[in-house]
C-alpha cells in the first residue's frame, strides 16, 4: 500500500435549494509514496482544489477511500500542512508569531518552538524580517512565511495549492528552486497544484493531469530528470518532451467553459 | 503625534465670524450672545463646580448604559455568530427593536422604573447596543474561510480557532462598532437628560434654555462638544493601538 492512497474517491457538492448538484470529482484512484513530490495540473473547475482539501482532511469524499499511511483520514491533522495561492497569514501576528502558530497550539515548549522557528526563519531566507508584520513584506516573502509556519507542524505531507500563482515572473522562478532546496532538506511528500507546466515538470517527481469537470485522472507522467534541477533544464531537450506531451494533453481538455446558470 | 496646525483654521475662522456678527450688532446679543461672553460665562461654570459636577453626573450614567450594552453586545454576537439555531433564535427580535426610535422606549420606562437613574441607562443601552452587537457578528462572519482552514490544517481546535483566529481577526470591525456607540450614547443621554432630570450636561442646557440665558445653553454646548470630541479622539487612538496591524493594511484613514 501505498503512503498516501486515493481509492475511486467521488465528490458531489449538493446545490442550494434544489439547484442541481455538482459533480466536482468523478472517480480518482491516485497512489503517493512517501517523500514524492507530485504536481497535479488540469483545467480550472476540475476539482484539484477540492481533492486537496480532502486529503487535508477539511473536505469530505462522498464515495470512496482516502487513507495516508494505512489510515483513514478523518479530519484535518497537524501531519498534512497546507499552503494556499492567498498564503493566509494571520495579519496580526508578526513573521516569527505566524511560524510559531502551530506548534505553540500543540503545546510545543517555547525553548522548542522559539528554536524551531528561527531554524525555519533561516531556511526560507528571512533573517532580519522576524518581526514585521505581513504587510511590511512583499508577496514572495508573505509565501515564504507560509512555507515556514506550514512546515513548523514538521508534516509528513505538504499540500500546496498554487503557492506561487500570485507572484511574478522571476520571482515565481526563485521561488521554484528554493522550495526544491526547501524539500530536499525538510523530506516530505508534496501535493503541488500548479497551472504551470514548466513549472511542475521542474519541481515534481510525477506530474498527474485532470480532466475537465467532473474531475478525473487522464495522465500520470514520471518525471525523469536528475535531482537537483537546475534553471539550465528549463531549456533542455528532455524538458521541451515533456512540456510537449503534457499541454497536447491539457490542450484537448481545455473547452470554453459553459455559462453557469444558477 | 503631530499636530496638523492647518486643522485649527476652520474652527478659529467659525469663532471669528460669529465673534464678528455679535459685535457687529446685527443679532441682539441675548439671541447669539457673542463667543468671548460664552467662554466667559463657561469659565465661571467650571470654576465653580457646576460642569465638573454634571460632566460627572452624565459620564456615569453613560459609561454604565455602555459597558452592559459592550459586554451583552460582544457577548450575544459572538454566541449568533456560532450558532445558527441561536441566530435564527434571536435574529426576528433584534430586527424588530433595532429599528425602534430610542425614546420612543421613554414613556413605558418612565412609568416602570420612575425617571431616575435606572430608565437613563436603559435608554443609552439600548442605542449603543446594536451597533456593537451587529458589528460583532459581521465581524465574525466576514472572516476568510481559507483562513479558518488554514488554522485548522495547522491544528487548531474550535476554542482555539475561536480565541486566537475568529476574534483577533474579527476585531477590527468589532471595534469600529463600540467606536461608534460612544456617539450613540452621547446622544441619547443629552436626549433623556433633556426629558426628565436635575442634573446631567442635557439637564444644563434645558434648564439654562428655561430661563432664556443663552449664553448658559451655548457653553452647556460647548462642554458637549467638546465631551463628544474627547471621547473620540481617546476611542481613536485606543483602535489605531489595538489593531495597528489593520490600520496599515486598510487605508485606515491615511489617503495616499
Ligand atoms: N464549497 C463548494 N460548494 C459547491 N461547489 C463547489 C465548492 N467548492 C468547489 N465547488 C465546485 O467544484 C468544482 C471544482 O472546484 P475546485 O475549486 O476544486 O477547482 P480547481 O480545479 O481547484 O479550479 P482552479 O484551477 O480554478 O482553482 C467547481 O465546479 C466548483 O464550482
Ligand atoms: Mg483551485
Amino acid at each position: 500500500m501505498s503512503f498516501i492512497d486515493a481509492h475511486n474517491i467521488t465528490k458531489t457538492f449538493s446545490g442550494r435549494n434544489g439547484a442541481e448538484a455538482t459533480l466536482a470529482i468523478a472517480d480518482i484512484s491516485l497512489a503517493i509514496g512517501e517523500n514524492e513530490f507530485i504536481a497535479l495540473v488540469g483545467p480550472s473547475g476540475c476539482g484539484k482544489s477540492t481533492f486537496m482539501l480532502m486529503v487535508a482532511g477539511l473536505e469530505k469524499p462522498t464515495r470512496g477511500e482516502l487513507t495516508i499511511d494505512s489510515r483513514p483520514v478523518t479530519g484535518p491533522d497537524q501531519q498534512r500542512a497546507i499552503v494556499f495561492q492567498e498564503f493566509l497569514l494571520f495579519p496580526w501576528k508578526t513573521v516569527r508569531g505566524n511560524i510559531e502558530f502551530g506548534p505553540r497550539l500543540n503545546g510545543v515548549k517555547k525553548s522548542q518552538y522559539r528554536l524551531l522557528s528561527e531554524e525555519l526563519i533561516r531556511l526560507v531566507g528571512l533573517q532580519g524580517f522576524e518581526h514585521c508584520y505581513p504587510y511590511e513584506l512583499s508577496g514572495g516573502m508573505k509565501q515564504r512565511v507560509a512555507i515556514a509556519r506550514a512546515l513548523a507542524n514538521k508534516p509528513r505531507v505538504l499540500l500546496m495549492d498554487e503557492p506561487f500563482g500570485a507572484l511574478d515572473a522571476i520571482t515565481r522562478e526563485s521561488m521554484q528552486i528554493e522550495l526544491q532546496k526547501i524539500w530536499q532538506q525538510a523530506r516530505c511528500t508534496v501535493l503541488f497544484i500548479t497551472h504551470s507546466i514548466s513549472e511542475a515538470i521542474f519541481l515534481a517527481d510525477r506530474v498527474v493531469v485532470m480532466s475537465s469537470r467532473p474531475g478525473s485522472i487522464k495522465k500520470d507522467v514520471a518525471i525523469e530528470l536528475e535531482r537537483p534541477r537546475t534553471r539550465e533544464m528549463f531549456t533542455s531537450e528532455r524538458f521541451r518532451h515533456y512540456e510537449r506531451l503534457l499541454k497536447e494533453c491539457i490542450w484537448e481538455e481545455e473547452q470554453i467553459p459553459q455559462a453557469c446558470f444558477a | 503625534m503631530k499636530i496638523a496646525y492647518r486643522k485649527f483654521f476652520s474652527p478659529l475662522f467659525f469663532l471669528l465670524c460669529w465673534e464678528g456678527v455679535t459685535r457687529a450688532g446685527m443679532v441682539e446679543s441675548w439671541f447669539l450672545p457673542p463667543p468671548m461672553e460664552v467662554f466667559a460665562t463657561l469659565w465661571a461654570m467650571i470654576v465653580s463646580g457646576e460642569v465638573p459636577y454634571h460632566t460627572a453626573v452624565s459620564m456615569g450614567r453613560a459609561a454604565s448604559g455602555y459597558l452592559v450594552a459592550a459586554a451583552v453586545g460582544i457577548g450575544l454576537g459572538l454566541l449568533i455568530a456560532w450558532s445558527v439555531l441561536i441566530e435564527d433564535f434571536f435574529d426576528p427580535l433584534i430586527e424588530l427593536i433595532r429599528p425602534l426610535s430610542t425614546f420612543a422606549l421613554v414613556p413605558i420606562l418612565f412609568l416602570w422604573f420612575g425617571v431616575g437613574d435606572t430608565s437613563k441607562v436603559i435608554i443609552i443601552f439600548k442605542s449603543c447596543f446594536f451597533p456593537i452587537l451587529l458589528n460583532t457578528i459581521a465581524g465574525i462572519k466576514g472572516v476568510d474561510r481559507k483562513l479558518i482552514l488554514a488554522a485548522q490544517s495547522l491544528g487548531a481546535n474550535g476554542r482555539q480557532l475561536w480565541l486566537q483566529v475568529l476574534i483577533p481577526s474579527a476585531l477590527p470591525v468589532i471595534i469600529t462598532g463600540l467606536r461608534i456607540s460612544t456617539a450613540m450614547a452621547m446622544m441619547s443621554l443629552v436626549g433623556v437628560e433633556m426629558l426628565s432630570s436635575d442634573s446631567g450636561l442635557g439637564f444644563l442646557v434645558i434648564d439654562a434654555q428655561r430661563t432664556f440665558d443663552t449664553r448658559r445653553v451655548f457653553a452647556g454646548i460647548i462642554v458637549l462638544s467638546a465631551v463628544g470630541f474627547s471621547i473620540d479622539f481617546a476611542a481613536r487612538i485606543i483602535q489605531s493601538k489595538a489593531v495597528a496591524w489593520h490600520t496599515h493594511t486598510s487605508l485606515g484613514g491615511k489617503y495616499p
